[in-house]
Formats: structure tokens, sequence, C-alpha cells
């Protein structure tokens, strides 16, 4: 992984709210067809980074640079426009739509029709359908149920392909997305994670679970209040190693 | 009405309907009041000109609640149509009354001033954070003083032919003018839903708005075009109002508000927000006309009027309630929580309210004295 170039490099990041750091001279970088996933114990900076990362807030300082780049960001939107986009722990799905309306929710597929412009719900039903397949390999039984009526796996792989229908993507940010799943829809998602790193996409994952973590990752960066405490490989590493990272025990025994 | 029966029995059969359940109650209510009135009073209810007047009530309705069901989709509600209706059409009245403006100009001023009344509604929702409910049913009071304001007790009558027409017109074929255009409205409104930004957005953000705001819809933007779509709307209710009495005064249309949100609650738009039925709105709309109808055609004392209104409401709502409510197995049976020490103690109070309500009545029975004529 080292003698390639990362696609994203934060360096230096530092974001303070008021007289609270939250982060302190963090370092971060993100390979293509790589998992990274970030971990941490509650307070350690890890939402904050990522919403650094993903143009939410601004960095207090230090610098971020996409493919040797800088990188400057104030909304949301601009880091969806260089490519870099999120799947938030809620999903941000609209229960009462059905998958093709809330994989496109907020960028619909229109066509005008005497000038006045109309959503396209059919074009948006076959591409959801075609994404779904072809990039996440799910298919669902029906695509006119509402979107509550779906498994906690499908309501996943919903959300990831609303971030994947933008070709333009290559750093995906995923925050905690496995954490209300059963073990069989986790094992799913975690295979949607890996069909997207096969693809040459940049990975970041927020997880609290370790198993998960290194089912997938391939490198785990470590955050312990506000600090990076260190990257390893987790072909390198085992669980009890990060465990003692995110809570210090090296440290305190020193 | 007897659709929860067949729903026990076959489980298969109640999901795979469950999605039409909008649009079947309030037809199936539909077909009971016409069943019902084609053996009670067959001849008086089944003749044109009732079933136009019914058409006719019904079409006063429609804009407002082709709108409303946009509003409360998004979770909110808009208690002040009645007064806005109201509003619009006693300025436009005095504009051409009093001022000589033409009803040409007159009907578009009408509507656009619902639309800022409606505007103002949406901004100070989404402006001042005052909850939907407050918002409107204090700009109400304001709307509605105002008319009386302007109109003092003045009776505005005897308007141009357009507005009577647009009030109280009969189409060749047996429709009259005001239901078409309230079924043109409701038609735009159900095609809107499906195919527009502001149709889907609605329901996204009524749905969940933080999952709205997270994907960049504007949240507040959509919420104060609803106010403003129900504001026009209600002035354009106004207007087929005051064309179908040749006249406005600022009394007029008491139960609007209510009924509106009855007819569209009725047609299974959910008060939660997100599920819209735009069908649902005009089978509840219908409804509630007919009902009122049959009551007078089958010469029951109007004031029994509000009190069937209260039961259709209660029971659809009910309805509704139990239909979406998923596991039914724990149940065992409507009477079932009666046995649970939550429902003894209510039927507790039941009882002691019931038993002092009867002491009371006793006690004064027995001590009553002579009667006086009252007044």
């Amino acid at each position: 992984m080292t003698d390639k170039k990362p696609i994203i490099s934060m360096r230096g990041i530092v974001k303070r709210f008021g007289g609270v750091v939250a982060l302190n001279d963090v370092d971060l970088d993100a390979y293509a067809g790589e998992v990274l996933a970030i971990v941490g114990d509650n307070g350690a900076g890890k939402s904050t980074l990522i919403k650094i990362l993903t143009g939410v807030y601004q960095p207090t300082e230090g610098a971020i640079k996409l493919d040797d780049q800088p990188l400057e960001m104030s909304s949301h939107a601009d880091a969806i426009d260089v490519g870099i986009d999120a799947v938030y722990q809620t999903l941000a799905l609209a229960d009462h739509l059905d998958p093709a309306a809330n994989m496109f929710l907020g960028s619909e597929l229109t066509k005008k029709v005497l000038g006045i412009t109309l959503l396209d719900n059919k074009k948006m039903r076959s591409e959801t359908e075609r994404v779904l397949m072809e990039r996440l390999g799910v298919r669902l039984r029906s695509l006119d149920a509402q979107t509550d009526s779906l498994s906690g796996g499908q309501r996943q792989a919903v959300a990831i392909a609303r971030a994947v229908y933008n070709t333009n993507l290559r750093v995906l940010v995923m925050d905690e997305p496995t954490a209300a799943l059963g073990p069989q829809e986790t094992a799913r998602t975690l295979k949607l994670i890996k069909a997207l790193k096969e693809q040459g996409l940049a990975v970041i994952l927020i997880s609290h679970s370790l198993d998960d973590v290194f089912e997938v990752a391939d490198r785990v960066h470590v955050q312990r209040r506000g600090q990076n405490v260190g990257v390893v490989k987790t072909a390198e590493s085992s669980t009890q190693e990060v465990l003692g990272m995110i809570v210090g025990a090296k440290e305190d025994a020193a | 009405m007897n659709m929860p029966a067949a729903n026990i029995e076959k489980q298969p059969f109640a999901e795979r309907i469950e999605p039409y359940m909008a649009i079947i109650a309030p037809m199936a209510m539909i077909v009971a009041i016409f069943l019902f009135m084609a053996v009670a009073s067959p001849t008086r209810f089944f003749r044109p000109d009732n079933l136009t007047l019914i058409l006719q009530d019904a079409a006063l309705y429609m804009p407002m609640a082709m709108a409303m069901t946009y509003v409360i989709t998004l979770r909110g509600i808009d208690l002040s149509v009645g007064s806005v209706a109201v509003l619009s059409s006693i300025i436009m009245a005095f504009l051409v009354k009093q001022y000589g403006f033409s009803i040409y100009v007159g009907i578009p001023i009408a509507l656009t001033i619902g639309a800022l009344l409606g505007l103002i509604n949406g901004l100070i929702i989404t402006r001042f954070n005052v909850p939907d409910l407050i918002g409107t049913l204090a700009m109400d009071l304001v709307y509605k003083g105002l008319a009386l304001l302007l109109a003092k007790g003045l009776v505005l009558a005897r308007f141009p032919e357009v507005l009577t027409e647009l009030g109280r017109g009969q189409t060749p074929f047996l429709i009259p003018t005001p239901a078409v255009i309230g079924m043109l409205v409701m038609a735009l409104g159900y095609f809107a839903l499906k195919r527009t930004y502001f149709g889907r957005y609605t329901v996204a953000i009524g749905s969940s708005p933080e999952s709205a705001e997270l994907t960049g819809i504007g949240v507040n933007r959509h919420k104060v075009y609803a106010y403003v779509l129900c504001g026009a709307c209600a002035a354009l209710a106004g207007l087929m109002l005051t064309g179908k009495q040749n006249a406005i005064q600022a009394t007029m249309a008491p139960f609007f508000n209510l009924h509106v949100i009855a007819a569209v609650v009725v047609g299974g738009t959910s008060l939660f927000g997100g599920r819209a039925s735009m069908i649902g709105s005009f089978s509840g709309v219908l409804l509630l006309a007919m009902m009122l109808n049959a009551l007078v055609t089958l010469r029951i004392e109007f004031f029994w009027q509000p009190v069937a209104s209260g039961f259709v409401i209660i029971s659809s709502v009910a309805l509704y309630a139990w239909i979406q409510k998923k596991d039914r197995d724990g149940a065992m049976g409507f009477f079932a929580g009666l046995k649970s020490a939550e429902g003894r103690k209510t039927m507790q109070l039941v009882a002691i309210i019931i038993g002092l309500l009867i002491a009371l009545l006793a006690i004064g029975g027995i001590t009553a004295g002579e009667v006086t004529a009252s007044g």
C-alpha cells in the first residue's frame, strides 16, 4: 500500500470547538481499493474527523489533499462534488418513499414535458435496479414497497447505492453501518463493503465492532482523546492490540 | 366498514390490500351510504339534482382538501383555511363592489391574497419556530378579526356572473362547474404529488425531516410552499363559496377548517406525516358531503350533523391506526386489555365518573323544586 499515492491525505488536522480541542494534530491517509477503519472510544474524535473529511466541518488548522491537490471544502455539497460522500448511521432514508425515490432523494432524475420539469420515476426505478444489482449485487423483492418494509441490510444497500450512483465517487465514508444490524445482516453489509473496495473505492469505515473491522478493513486508524495513537495493518495486528490502543493500556503501563 | 373482519381471517390478503386501504376504506363507506340510501330513501337521494347538489357541496372542499393533504403530509396542519377563504373573498368583494375593480382582476387578486396569507403562516411557522397548530390557530383569529373589521356586519352581495358560475354554474353534463374545478385541482394535486420535486419532498420531509435535511432538501422552504398552496386554495374555495351564495360576509365558513381536515384524515393521509393519499382525500370530501346530504334527505334534525361527522372521523382514524398496527397476535381481542391491571384501573375511573354522574342526577331529581320558565 505504501508505494501507492493516497487519494486523500489529511495532515495536522486540528479542530477546536470553543475551548474544547476535539482533534489535535491528526494525520489520515486513505488509498483507493482499501478499507480504512477508524476506531476509538466515544469522544475520541472519530465523528469530528469524518465530518471534516466530508466537508460538514472545517478544520481549525491543518490541510487536506485530494490527489496531491490542496482541497478546500465549505460544505458537504463541495465534498460530493469532488467525489467524497458519506452514508450516515441513520441512513437518511425517508421510510414512506419507495427505494428508487430514496436512492435519488435530493438529486432526482427529471425530464422536461412541455417545458415543465417533472420527475422521471421510470428512469429512477430502472437505474435503482441497475445500480443495486451491478454495484452491490442486491436484488430487492419489490421496488414498489415502501422503504420501511425492507430489511436492515437492504436499507443499507439503498443508502449506499445513493452514494455510489455518483460515478465520480472515490471516497465513501460509512458511519457505524453495522451498529443496528443482526449477525446475518451484518455479514451482508460487510460483503457490500468488500464489493465497493474491489471496485476501487477508498472506503472509510467507522465502527465500534472490532470483529467487523478485522473482517473487512486493511488498516485501522485508532483515535484516542482527539489524537491519532497509531495506524496498524489488520494483517499484522490483533483485536487485543487495537483494543489496548483504544483504551490506552500501553501508555498507562509505560 | 366491514373490512377489518376480512383482515383477521385472511392475513396474506390483508397484507396485499393494505397499501390500498386508504382508498378502499372511504370508498367502502361511500358504497355503504349509497346502499343505505338505496334502501332508506331511494327516490329522494338518487334524484339527479340531489346528486348534483352533493357534488356542488363537495366541490367547495376539494381545493382545500388537496392543499391540506400536502400540509398534513408535511406533519403540519392549517387551522386558518376558513378565515383565509373569507378574508380574501371579502377583500375581493370590496374591490369589486366599492372600487369598481373588474372581476377578472378581482379573482386573481383574491387568489394572490390567499397565497400571501398562506405565506405569512408558513413564515411564522418556519422563521419564528411556532408550532403549526398554534401558529395557524392564532393567525386564524387574526384573519377572522381582520375580516370582521373590514366588513363589519355587512353582507356584500350580487356579483358578476363569472363568480356565480364559479360557485354554482352547471356544465351540460350534470356536473356543476365548481365540481369540475375542484376535481381538476385535485387531479393536479395528485399528479404533482407523484411527479414533481414539491410532491416528492413533501412526502420525504413528512416521513423524516432529519433525513430530508441530510439529503440537502430545503425543509423549511418546502413547508412554506405547502402553506402558500393551502392559502391560495383556501382563497379559491372562498371565491367558490361567494359565487355559490352570491354573497359574502365575515361570519361565513365557520366549519371549513375541521371539515377539510376531517376529509383529509378520513381519506387516509396520516397526521404523523409521510403518508399522503390524494384519492383518499377526494373520497373523504365526497364521503362527508354525501353523509351530510343523507342526513338532510332523511329529514334528520340538522344538529345531528356534527355528531355524525365526529363519528365518521373517529371510526376511520381508529381503523387506520388498527391497520397500521403490525402485531395483532398479542392483542387477544378488543376487550382483553380490560383484564390487565392498567385496564382495571381505567375501568375503575370509568365507573367512578359514571357513578358520580348518576348520583348527582338522582340527588337533583329528588330535591327538584318547581320549574320556572327560563328567561
